[in-house]
């Protein structure tokens, strides 16, 4: 019943969203017969260094959706102190309350049963514009973000916006 | 993980995990104890005789025999819920929708406040994609108890984890939605939290976060249904204290308090 219940919200969220899409990112699954792993492709938010490029991304979801959160890997390369390197995406609302090995601030806010697919994309989008420097998955791409904004952390990033306009 | 052979005489810090790995096992552990859980106690049990809580204290306990024997002069007997962090809003749900199997006045009541309830959730930022998600399942079983279902399957409804959980998560998001709506009030109680909604994401929409007393307030004012808890703890005397929520009100579901844990009485 648990595992019926999160494929009819997924199925139920993938319809909504084929019908009325949502700036800023498409979404599908990467297997049609498998409505746990979606693949979602966010267009690098105006006005950062992320503009222009096309991130794809997947989402694997429990079969306890929504009462589990999805655990969401970059596909595509990208370099941002909130991404480890092998793409997983690290924000708080990925996380459920209680797990502090990540050093969330207390505040920060935790995965809950409403979350949807959008509101997380939602959350991605605004964490690449918006880096969280206090918990980073990747320390580098934290140390140029920091230090070497303009430089070294801008190199490397439209190097991956590069890269993603060539495989889209 | 420590290692199993580590020498003597190797530092201390060698031998002790590391920060992360020590939170992993943490975490580790939790789950196992969880799945204990889930594999020894049903989401909500069979009647059971009260006489059979004696047997969880020592025979020399005379506070918590005293007030067994108060119990039992009370009520009938009573339903184990799991101890999941859930408890009180599925014991909540359970003991309340097996009222109205039998109370069709206080349904049509209950069903048209509960109806009205997703616009006001809507209208307080929660998305409605997935706010109705879980308001309709939660209408599907006010129906099936419309439809005055035997109990056994009310109870098969409460004992189908995702179908139990979805319930849960409704009775949390209308807890959330009153105490977010009454925030002026609610705001003089809260600890450590900056406002009303940031208690709400942390301590009550989250699955598995206990309830206290600010809950309880909120939800049966929410749905305005009284409910009477029953305190079993080291306080007092040898008779159980009981206080009604909202104060005042006629109580409709009963409930067995022991220290951290909620479960169903039966009058």
């Amino acid at each position: 019943m648990s595992e019926a219940q999160a494929a009819l919200l997924l199925r139920k969220q993938l319809g909504d969203l084929s019908k009325s899409p949502v700036e800023g990112f498409s979404a599908g699954l990467i297997d049609d017969c498998d409505v746990f792993k979606w693949e979602v492709l966010i267009i690098g938010p105006a006005d950062t260094f992320f503009e222009g490029g096309f991130f794809k991304a997947h989402l694997y979801f429990p079969k306890e959706y929504p009462q589990k959160p999805p655990k969401m890997k970059f596909i595509s390369d990208i370099w941002h102190p909130n991404v480890e390197k092998n793409g997983e995406v690290c924000i708080s609302i990925l996380h459920e309350p209680g797990e502090d090995k990540y050093g969330y601030e207390d505040a920060s806010e935790r995965w809950l049963p409403i979350h949807t697919v959008e509101s997380i994309i939602m959350s991605v989008i605004s964490m690449l514009a918006d880096p969280n420097d206090e918990s980073p998955a990747n320390v580098d791409a934290a140390k140029d973000w920091r230090e070497d904004y303009n430089g070294e952390f801008k190199k490397k990033v439209r190097r991956c916006v590069r890269k993603s306009q060539e495989s889209v | 993980m420590a290692e199993a052979n580590s020498k003597p005489g190797e530092s201390l810090d060698k031998a002790l995990p590391s920060g992360v790995e020590y939170d992993e096992a943490i975490m580790a552990q939790q789950d196992r104890i969880q799945q204990e859980i889930a594999e020894t106690s049903q989401l909500i049990g069979d009647h059971e005789d009260l006489l059979l809580l004696s047997k969880e204290y020592s025979e020399e306990d005379n506070v918590y025999q005293g007030k067994i024997k108060d119990l039992r002069s009370k009520y009938k007997c009573f339903r184990r819920t799991r101890g999941d962090g859930n408890c009180f809003y599925r014991a909540f749900g359970f003991s309340y929708l097996e009222r109205l199997l039998d109370d069709r006045k206080d349904l049509e009541r209950f069903k048209e406040v509960a109806a009205k309830s997703k616009d006001m959730l809507v209208s307080l930022g929660f998305p409605a994609f997935t706010v109705e998600d879980f308001h309709d399942t939660f209408m599907e079983v006010v129906e099936k108890v419309e439809q005055q279902i035997p109990v056994e399957d009310l109870l098969a409804t409460f004992r189908d984890q995702g179908l139990s959980d979805y319930l849960v998560v409704y009775l949390r998001l209308l807890t959330s939605g009153y105490l977010q709506q009454n925030e002026d009030f609610f705001v003089n109680f809260i600890e450590s939290y900056a406002s009303v909604k940031e208690f709400c994401g942390h301590e009550v929409e989250p699955m598995a976060r206990e309830s206290d007393h600010i809950h309880i307030i909120a939800l049966t004012s929410s749905l305005d249904v009284g409910v009477r808890v029953e305190y079993m703890d080291r306080a007092g005397s040898e008779e159980v204290n009981h206080h009604d929520f909202p104060e005042g009100t006629e109580p409709k579901v009963f409930l067995l308090y022991r220290p951290g844990h909620y479960d169903i009485l039966y009058k």
